[in-house]
């Protein structure tokens, strides 16, 4: 649990993290928006429920207001007249319905702000006030206090994980005919640890294996970690950020402690921007490795011809979903584009997309937050129908996060879609080598 | 220099000073740590050029006369503040220049009554509104007002250097903050999306590319 000093009431928690934990850049930020609304339909939420209270700069707001009573001079004198507002439990309340209900921290209207302030950086400011005041939805603090006793979010043991490659293992040896081909795990001295996310071990091991499949023909040294292998950063969505600095160091000392010169992210959205971009930040220090998402690694083999990939074997038609903290957060934009085209028959873009791209509803711990999943699925048309109107059989996504919201999506509005990963496709489409069985 | 002038000089000052304390305040944005993927002074520099084209903006394209009406009075507020610094020189602006200056002025005026007739009646913005907002453009508009009015009749050049000090005046205080804050805003934004590589953004926009 985040740390709650005992004697405080939850309103004296959020007060003190509001007066005392504003950095330049929230602070900057909080002074900037001028309310002109240009925002409301850039947001995903907005164009599915038409609230007002669901308009980025509504949800700003909600924070700035807070901000205007305890650091503004105005805000102290006059409050009324500067929409300043007390911080007390129903405040905080209304601040929690917006920042963990009405927002997934996709950034979308921060490249289209009028001027240029990303609310989703606000938001995560309040999610930190809420947190202290314990109002982070039960599932998000759930998920990262399991990723901080056990090592993985979903408490996955040791023995779970070498059970489950043992078989992946002998059932890629079985597809490829090639008794050399391998799923290492804790390996030292390799040049990739391939960190995943849980749900793939759990519920998605073809994921698993797909990744293996590819790594083996492209004749990667790698190696899977049976322990702190996990990807995803519960702390992050939470904004708590002891836990998420704790979450992503474990795996950045599993990485170090193996040896290895690249940490490859399997394919998850919030899994790559922690650790591509906000854990060198958290641990106050550079990564001794490169950190790179497995997008990037395919497209690598492939345009080192370390992969030959025949479109004819996926036929169907495939569109793309871009995750935003992939792609708007990330900066990994084109890759998947390449490795679709060379591998599918028929792909086809979602409009609009790449950094323009509607979130799918699923981000900012949304799946987690079952408190809000009316919500969810409600703000999710708009992905919805943008897959529909591209005609696809398939929705490919980088993300396993995006992936179960997306699937949620097929089923709530019957879609009738089949959603895979990139690995999914990229192995479907491989040429093994002569002498491979496949 | 006539005692208009000496306030407008003295709430000059007091402003920018303001400003500066603001700044100070806030501290700067530590340099991330993560290796870059792209360039931050390419993503900075996008920000503040490209990135306010209508075409790279779907929020501006979406409400181009409310865009059009917030970039003209800018321009207004722009160069009402260039008029007042200039004034205190206590030379005529020549007249061509002169003749500019209300146009810029007027149009800018027309777009802030604008914006502010749709903030009283546009629901959806009402509802994000504070009276700061109302009273911020209101006393914006009446400093365009007193500039206008200053161009055609010199006469009311103290009117108009009176207004512009409370103006200037009240600007570190509130709303109109965000003079200073969009500059860093703005260039934040850009740099975090130059170094993550997604700005400048390099694919033709609109399309449908399979």
């Amino acid at each position: 649990m985040a740390e709650q000093p005992p004697g405080t009431s939850a309103v004296e928690r959020a007060l003190d993290v509001l007066r005392a934990r504003l950095d330049a850049r929230t602070t900057a930020l909080l002074n900037s928006c001028v309310r002109c609304g240009l925002c409301a339909e850039t947001c995903h939420v907005y164009l599915a429920d038409g609230d007002a209270e669901s308009i980025p700069a509504h949800k700003v707001e909600r924070v700035a207001r807070l901000f205007r009573r305890y650091h503004t001079l105005l805000g102290r004198l006059v409050p009324g007249f500067v929409g300043a507002q007390t911080l007390d439990q129903e405040a905080l309340e209304a601040l929690a319905a917006a920042a963990f209900g009405r927002c997934t921290l996709c950034g979308r209207c921060a490249l289209n702000c009028s001027v240029g302030l990303d609310p989703s950086t606000i938001i995560r400011f309040a999610r930190s006030v809420l947190g202290a005041a314990g109002m982070a939805p039960k599932g998000i603090r759930a998920n990262a206090d399991l990723a901080l006793a056990t090592g993985n979010n979903m408490g996955i043991s040791r023995e779970d994980v070498l059970e489950t490659v043992a078989w992946l293992e002998q059932d890629m040896r079985d597809t490829l005919g090639d008794t050399a081909s391998a799923m290492p795990v804790d390996r030292r001295g390799v040049r990739v640890l391939y960190a995943v996310n849980p749900r793939e071990v759990k519920f998605f091991p073809l994921s698993l294996s797909a990744a293996a499949m590819i790594f083996h023909v492209a004749g990667e040294d790698w190696t899977l970690s049976s322990s702190d292998f996990d990807i995803t950063n519960y702390g992050y969505f939470a904004a708590d950020a002891g836990a998420a600095r704790a979450i992503a160091g474990r795996l950045v000392a599993r990485a170090e402690e193996l040896g290895v010169e690249e940490l490859v992210v399997a394919e998850c959205g919030h899994g790559y921007r922690t650790l591509r971009w906000e854990a060198p930040e958290w641990l106050g220090r550079p990564l001794p490795f490169k950190v790179r998402s497995f997008v990037e690694v395919m497209a690598d083999y492939l345009a080192g011809g370390r992969l030959r990939l025949d479109p004819a074997k996926n036929p169907e038609r495939v569109t793309l979903h871009d995750p935003c903290n992939l792609v708007r957060n990330g900066g990994v934009i084109e890759e998947q584009r390449t490795l679709l085209r060379a591998a599918a028959g028929d792909f086809v873009e979602m409009t609009p997309n790449r950094e323009d791209n509607y979130c799918c509803g699923g981000g900012g711990g949304m799946l987690a937050a079952s408190e809000h999943t009316s919500r969810r699925i409600e703000a999710g048309r708009i992905k919805a129908d943008q897959i529909r109107s591209t005609g696809a059989k398939v929705v490919a996504s980088p993300c396993h996060n995006c992936i179960d919201q997306l699937m949620e999506l097929n089923r709530s509005y019957k879609l009738g879609v089949e959603v895979r990963t990139l690995a999914e496709i990229v192995a479907d489409a491989l040429v093994l080598p002569k002498g491979s069985g496949g | 220099m006539n005692p208009a002038a000496l306030v407008l000089l003295a709430a000059m000052v007091t402003s920018v000073a303001g400003f500066v304390v603001l700044r100070v305040r806030t501290g700067s944005t530590p340099v991330p740590l993560a290796p870059p993927r792209g360039s931050a002074a390419a993503g900075a520099l996008y920000a503040f050029t490209v990135a306010f084209a209508p075409w790279a903006k779907e929020s501006a394209s979406r409400h181009l006369p409310s865009y059009a009406a917030g970039i003209a009075y800018h321009l207004a507020v722009f160069t009402a503040l260039i008029t007042l610094v200039h004034s205190l020189f206590g030379t005529p602006l020549p007249r061509a220049l002169n003749a500019a200056t209300a146009v810029l002025v007027a149009v800018g005026l027309v777009a802030g009554a604008a914006l502010l007739v749709k903030r009283c009646t546009d629901l959806r913005l009402r509802a994000i509104s504070v009276p700061e907002d109302f009273f911020a453009n209101g006393l914006v508009d009446l400093t365009l007002v007193a500039g206008l009015a200053t161009t055609v009749c010199p006469t009311a050049l103290p009117i108009f250097q009176i207004v512009g000090a409370v103006l200037l005046l009240y600007a570190p205080f509130g709303k109109l903050r965000h003079l200073l804050f969009l500059l860093t805003s703005r260039r934040d934004l850009g740099a975090t999306l130059g170094r993550r590589g997604v700005w400048p953004v390099s694919h033709p926009r609109g399309t449908d590319r399979g």
